[in-house]
C-alpha cells in the first residue's frame, strides 16, 4: 500500500502503525490475555514512541495516540550501539529498508549514512523510554546465550517461578 | 497505556491537550500538538469547512460555492473524507469486508485526514488557496463519539488538525433527513449505524443513529464555533447565505484575488 509508493509522511506512517497495532491488539493480544496466556510481542508501542518521534512527530501526541494499548507486564529493551547493529545487518547482507534506514527523511541519500543518523535519533528516544516506562535493558552486544539467560531470569521473576524450572521446560 | 491490573479510567498518565476550547484556537493554527516538522504560521490560504450529516446537501452547496469563488478570482481546492490517494482503497476495502472495529476505523479515518492535510490542505494554504472541505474532523469526532470512543483521546488524536477559518454546519432534523435519503438513494449500512447492532430494522437504526449524531454535532457547536445554517431551506437560499458570510469573511482577509494582494486584514 502506502509503503511501496514511498509516500508516507511521518504522521501517516505513525497512524498506520497505530491502526495495525489496534487491529493486532483486538485479535491477537487481548483474547490470549483473557485466556490467561503469555503474549510475546516482537516490538510494541515503544517502538513507535522511539521511531515516530525520531521522524519528528510530537512526543506527547504519539504517547496519547497509544493510550489504548495494554501496558505490558514486562518490557525488554535490547540495546545495541549503532555500529554493532549496522555491522550485523551488513554481515547478513541485508539491504537496508527504505523506512528502516529513515531514507524518507531525506537526511542522506546514502542508505548506511541515513540509517546511522536515523537510528541514532531512535536510540536517543529509546533512552528516554527506559525510565519513563520502566523498560528492562538488556545489553544486546553480549552473546546470545548471556542475553537469553538474562531474559529468562527477568521473565521467571515476572512469572514468580524459579528460574531453573522455567529454563528446563 | 492501559494497565490491565487497574481500572482503565484511572490510569491515564498523559496530559490531555486543551483542544478547541470554546473556539479559542485561532483559525489557521493547529488545534493541539500539531505537526512539529511542519510549522504553518502566517500562511495566506483559508480553510472553509462544510459540515453536516449525510443528505444535508453539502456537495451541492460546495459546488455552487466553488463556482462563485472562482468567478470572484479565488483559487479553490476541494477536499473531502476518504478521498486521500493513500487511504481510499483501504477504507473502501475495510468497509466492505466488515473486519474493522471502532478503534481501527477511527485510526484509518485519521490517517486519511492526515494524508490530505499534509499533501493537499497545507500546500494549498501556503499557496493562498481557499480550501473547501466537504466535512472536516467534526464528522469523524461525531461518528466516533457516538460509538463510545473516548472524546478526550479523539481530540488529542486530531491535535494535528488545523482549525478552519469558517465552519458551516448544515443542520437538518431527522424526519426531513430520512425523507431526503430515502428519495435519493436509500439507507446504507454504515450511515444507518448498523455496526452498532441496535437491531435488524434499518429504519429504526438509521433514525436512532442519526439522532445520536445530531446530538453529537450539537454538542460541538460551541466548542468549535460552528456557524449554523438551516438545511431545510431551498438550495439557492442556503447558497445565498453561504456566499454572504464567506464573502464578508474573505473581503476582510488578506488573501489574494487574481494574484493581487487585497491587503485589508
Amino acid at each position: 500500500m502506502g509503503k511501496k509508493k514511498n509516500s508516507l509522511t511521518p504522521t501517516t506512517f505513525s497512524l498506520l502503525h497505530a491502526t495495525d497495532f489496534a487491529d493486532r491488539q483486538l485479535y491477537n493480544i487481548v483474547p490470549p490475555l483473557k485466556a490467561g496466556m503469555i503474549v510475546l510481542a516482537d516490538r510494541y508501542a515503544y517502538t513507535a514512541f522511539a521511531r515516530d518521534v525520531a521522524r519528528g512527530v510530537d512526543r506527547a501526541w504519539v504517547r496519547d495516540l497509544y493510550s489504548f494499548a495494554v501496558r505490558p507486564d514486562l518490557a525488554l529493551y535490547f540495546r545495541v550501539p549503532i555500529d554493532v547493529s549496522l555491522d550485523r545487518l551488513m554481515a547478513r547482507r541485508v539491504k537496508l529498508k527504505f523506512y528502516e534506514a529513515g531514507l524518507d527523511m531525506g537526511w542522506s541519500l546514502n542508505a548506511q549514512e541515513s540509517f546511522r543518523i536515523f537510528q541514532g535519533k531512535v536510540l536517543e528516544e529509546y533512552d528516554r523510554l527506559i525510565d519513563e516506562f520502566g523498560l528492562s535493558v538488556i545489553d544486546a552486544s553480549l552473546s546470545i546465550t548471556d542475553q537469553q539467560q538474562t531474559v529468562r531470569n527477568l521473565v521467571s521473576r515476572q512469572l514468580e517461578r524459579p528460574a531453573l524450572e522455567a529454563v528446563s521446560q | 497505556m492501559v494497565d490491565p491490573k487497574t481500572d482503565n479510567k484511572d490510569s491515564k498518565e498523559l496530559v490531555r491537550t486543551e483542544f478547541g476550547a470554546n473556539g479559542h484556537i485561532q483559525p489557521g493554527r493547529y488545534y493541539g500538538h500539531g505537526l512539529p516538522y511542519l510549522p504553518i504560521d502566517q500562511y495566506p490560504g483559508k480553510i472553509i469547512a462544510i459540515e453536516g450529516t449525510d443528505g444535508v446537501g453539502r456537495s451541492t452547496q460546495i459546488q455552487l460555492l466553488r463556482e462563485w469563488l472562482e468567478v470572484q478570482g479565488y483559487g479553490v481546492v476541494e477536499t473531502g473524507w476518504t478521498r486521500s490517494a493513500l487511504m481510499q482503497p483501504t477504507i473502501e476495502l475495510a468497509k466492505s469486508s466488515n473486519t474493522l472495529n471502532k478503534l481501527t476505523f477511527v485510526l484509518l479515518y485519521a490517517t486519511d485526514f492526515a494524508d490530505r492535510l499534509e499533501k493537499e490542505i497545507i500546500p494549498a494554504l501556503k499557496a493562498g488557496f481557499v480550501v473547501l472541505s466537504d466535512r472536516y474532523i467534526f464528522s469523524a469526532l461525531a461518528r466516533a463519539g457516538v460509538r463510545g470512543v473516548d472524546r478526550a483521546w479523539l481530540r488529542s488524536l486530531y491535535g494535528f488538525a488545523i482549525a478552519p477559518h469558517l465552519v458551516f454546519y448544515l443542520k437538518l432534523d431527522v424526519d426531513t433527513l430520512i425523507r431526503r435519503v430515502l428519495s435519493a438513494r436509500g439507507m446504507d449500512f454504515w450511515e444507518s449505524g448498523m455496526d452498532l447492532k441496535g437491531g435488524d430494522d434499518i429504519y429504526d437504526s438509521f433514525r436512532s443513529y442519526q439522532n445520536k449524531l445530531l446530538r453529537e454535532y450539537g454538542s460541538m457547536a460551541d466548542e468549535f464555533g460552528f456557524r449554523m445554517l438551516d438545511a431545510r431551506k431551498p438550495v439557492d437560499v442556503l447558497q445565498e447565505e453561504l456566499r454572504r458570510q464567506v464573502g464578508a469573511f474573505l473581503s476582510g482577509s488578506d488573501i489574494s484575488v487574481d494574484g493581487r494582494e487585497v491587503s485589508g486584514g
